[in-house]
């Protein structure tokens, strides 16, 4: 709402740290709002952070060892963290218990690496074992069950009958596309894997020249653009193929994508931590690995990739960071714990005090209108005046920009029944719901 | 202390606390009414409670609200400055010089709660989304938090150096926006009782604020005349609104889309502006303010209506879009200086001075006498 009287005339990706949150994290990640941020802990804790406030609102404490990932589902009800515990729990913001209750746990064989919630359904959760398996878990009652993803291993007739030479190669990196109708996964072998999420079978295989082992992928809002990570220190861009329906026999799409664009640092070899599109898919921020610098790159989508701005964090180096849903904004989290959160300042403008004076960049000649200082006889002045506000107000509808956009997501037909597929059984989790505020003497932090 | 609010008029009143309602009365004798209400029994406190008997409908109605008296709750031993419906409608909160806080029913009009605790007179009050919490802003210089479903008072901000004379939260509830003498807005977290933001926003005492409906601008006004919009993350101004004649501003609030905000001043004119152009697209008249800050409100809830007090104890209601005075609610026995309208119903509720102490629900029956809700439950008694 506050967009259009802010200059529109600035800089649309972060430049300066605003604040730091002192957190003792090892990542953070804004929630879907953008009102808050969640960080997770070596010792197993995450927090939950009020950006209005700059204060933890909420602390999780279920895991007796380090959490390796977290998210947030698409109303910010519900918040899951993995950790090294072997363990998955899903957490509900809405029950205002102090300290917070856990709503669900997963247990799998391994520690896990990562883990997220189905973009539509907070009731299914991708995760992915430090031992190179991914499961799909669904909770809901009709579909319940918990499926390994595993890559289909051809039948190598032309090398004669018997076991397939392949060794299967470990899973490293294992996401949802935005859109939720497939699932991405990262192999040690330089491969990406597409699955898709209602049939959990496999749709595609992309190997991806030169990339070695793949550390991490990201996608842009809409799920058009794909940016991976890998271990020859370079984040490669794709542009992500539409994928048909599963077939029945067990066909795949077997093709080599090839990046649009290609960054790494040709200097220092530096390889990523991390990497994140802004909301609109604009600008690309990579976070260095840089032993005695936090560096974050920012290049600029629209205009060919182009590099546009290093950001220096000071000297704790960086180990991730992760970009505002909706504004110009960057958390990054330094090796110390501490979170950085990064924004574009706009320039305060000191003419907004006086009323009616517009601010000039230079001097211009001031041309008087013909009547402008003709004294009106009061009764047309009021005449006038009463006309004028004949028009009609309209007081309650608000305007379309400044609602949440609808988002079409790449790949996505309307009435598609894979997304049909994800709706069944939905979870609480309504856009209207509030998370309470807890005042502070209820509890310690 | 005496406070010159008027300028207009040289019959000057002389003003004590609280800054909204001024009063004459010595502070020992406030004590002593104020401690009378607060220990005695609720049902004897409130006397003249008094379900009125609604009249039928006449057959041939013009379109139109039709409000008429419901109850008229007495409680208040000094001037009511501010009074507020709870998010979902049920209760109303009352607060006035006589330093507390009444919570009453807005169905039946029994009185459920009275809070107090603070240590002058209290210029204004403030729900939380939930209503869970209620913050008021007083003349002790503190703005406190009250529990209301514990009725108990469970934060104090401490910051303003002068009176606290308006208050509001955020849409989330996490937020509160405070103005007072000491010519500040102060933004508040409200769990930790924090002072987040001090904007040395006017040269005169700020008379209210409030912030928009997604919480990104904080709306202020000031004795000095100015309307001021602030961005409520870093906290510059983004747009001063001023009238050519420079009237001291009472209240000021955003509409429901932040489109617009709705301002009173004391040349006895409501103003509707575009805060974008600069422009003022309605302009309402016919009631009486020249002195007091009072309050305005919106309503929708049977039509679009803009609802205001004034000073020649009536209460004025105008049609938003043709700015025509459609009905005065008339029955108070001085200044009507609070005002507030129930979120979903055709309910307003009004408060008065010093000579009348009352607080009055208006209903609109006109249209739903068949409604199931508890309008009709109580108009049966």
């Amino acid at each position: 709402m506050n967009e259009s009287l802010i200059s529109p005339f600035n800089i649309t990706h972060p430049t300066t740290v605003q604040t730091s949150l002192f957190a003792l994290a090892s990542f953070a990640r804004f929630d879907p709002t953008g009102r808050y941020v969640a960080t997770g802990r070596v010792d197993g804790t995450a927090t939950i952070w009020d950006l209005d406030t700059r204060a933890a609102i909420r602390i999780l404490d279920g895991h007796v060892k380090a959490v390796s990932s977290l998210d947030w589902s698409r109303h910010s009800r519900y918040v899951l963290t993995a950790s090294k515990d072997w363990n998955v729990v899903v957490w509900d913001l809405a029950s205002s218990c102090v300290p917070a209750q856990r709503c669900t746990t997963l247990r799998f064989d391994a520690p896990v690496v990562s883990a997220s919630f189905h973009p539509r359904n907070s009731r299914i959760i991708l995760a992915l074992m430090t031992t190179g398996e991914a499961y799909l878990v669904d909770q809901r009652k009709a579909h319940r069950g918990r499926v390994e993803l595993c890559e289909v291993q051809e039948e190598s007739d032309d090398e004669g009958a018997g076991a397939s030479t392949r060794v299967r190669s470990a899973i490293t990196v294992a996401r949802f596309d935005p859109s939720g109708k497939h699932i991405f996964l990262g192999t040690n072998s330089g491969y990406i894997l597409v699955f898709n999420t209602h049939s959990k079978t496999m749709v595609a295989r992309h190997k991806i020249a030169g990339a070695g082992a793949i550390k991490g992928l990201e996608f842009t809002k809409t799920g058009r653009q794909l940016v991976s990570n890998s271990a020859d220190r370079t984040l490669r861009q794709f542009t992500v193929p539409t994928y048909p329906a599963p077939s029945a026999d067990g066909a795949f799409i077997e093709q080599e994508l090839e990046p649009t664009h290609r960054f790494n640092d040709p200097i220092n070899k530096t390889a990523w931590h991390a990497m994140s599109y802004s909301p609109d898919g604009e600008w690309l921020a990579g976070g260095a690995a840089d032993p005695a610098n936090h560096k974050i790159y920012i290049w600029d989508m629209s205009n060919d990739g182009q590099f546009a701005s290093a950001l220096d964090g000071g000297r704790e180096p960086l180990l991730h960071l992760h970009w505002h849903p909706t504004k110009s904004s960057i958390a990054s989290t330094t090796n110390q714990g501490n979170i950085l959160i990064w924004h574009s300042p706009h320039p305060e403008r000191w003419g907004a005090f006086a009323g009616g004076f517009e601010e000039l960049d230079e001097n211009v000649e001031y041309e008087e209108r013909e009547d402008e200082f003709d004294i009106e006889d009061e009764a047309d002045m009021v005449r006038r005046k009463m006309k004028e506000e004949e028009e009609e107000v309209d007081i309650d509808t608000v305007p379309e920009a400044a609602k949440p956009r609808q988002i079409h997501h790449h790949g996505v037909q309307p009435g598609d029944e894979d997304v049909a597929w994800a709706d069944e059984e939905p979870d609480d989790d309504q856009q209207d719901w509030k998370m309470r505020v807890i005042m502070e003497e209820d509890w310690d932090i | 202390m005496s406070v010159e609010m008027d300028i207009d008029s040289g019959d000057a009143v002389p003003q004590a606390e609280p800054a909204r309602a001024q009063e004459n009365n010595t502070s020992g004798e406030d004590v002593a009414m104020s401690s009378i209400s607060a220990v005695s029994p609720p049902i004897k406190s409130e006397p003249e409670q008094t379900p009125i008997q609604p009249e039928p409908p006449t057959p041939e109605r013009k379109p139109g609200p039709h409000y008429k008296i419901r109850y008229s709750l007495s409680g208040h031993t000094m001037s009511i400055s501010s009074i507020k419906f709870s998010p979902d409608g049920s209760k109303l909160a009352s607060s006035g010089a006589d330093k507390i806080i009444k919570l009453w029913d807005t169905y039946t009009g029994d009185v459920l709660r009275t809070l107090a605790g603070h240590t002058e007179g209290i210029s204004d009050i403030a729900w939380s989304n939930d209503g869970e919490y209620l913050a008021s802003a007083s003349d002790d210089k503190t703005i406190r938090i009250w529990d209301m479903n514990l009725g108990t008072e469970i934060k104090t901000l401490l910051g303003h150096t002068n009176f606290v004379f308006c208050v509001n939260y955020n849409p989330t509830s996490n937020l509160l926006v405070s103005g007072g003498f000491d010519e500040t807005v102060r933004v508040w977290d409200v769990a930790r009782a924090k002072s987040l933001k001090v904007l040395p926003a006017h040269s005169d005492p700020v008379t209210s604020v409030a912030f928009n409906h997604d919480g990104t601008l904080i709306v202020s006004c000031a004795m000095d005349g100015l309307i001021r919009i602030w961005d409520a993350d870093s906290g510059q101004c983004l747009k001063t609104l001023v009238d050519d004649d420079n009237p001291i501003c009472s209240h000021v609030k955003f509409t429901a889309n932040s489109k617009f905000v709705l301002a009173s001043t004391q040349d006895s004119t409501i103003r509707l502006w575009n805060y974008h152009t600069s422009r003022c697209v309605k302009t309402y008249t016919g009631h009486t303010n020249r002195t007091y800050c009072i309050f305005a409100c919106f309503t929708n809830t049977g039509g679009k209506y803009v609802v205001s007090g004034s000073e020649d104890m009536k209460v004025y209601i105008w049609d938003l879009q043709t700015r025509q005075v459609l009905q005065t609610l008339e029955g108070h026995r001085d200044v009507v200086l609070a005002i507030a309208t129930h979120p979903t119903k055709p309910i307003i509720a009004s408060a008065s001075m010093e000579k009348d102490l009352t607080i009055r629900l208006w209903y609109d029956n006109s249209e739903d006498l068949s409604d199931e809700g508890p309008i009709s439950a109580n108009g049966a008694t």
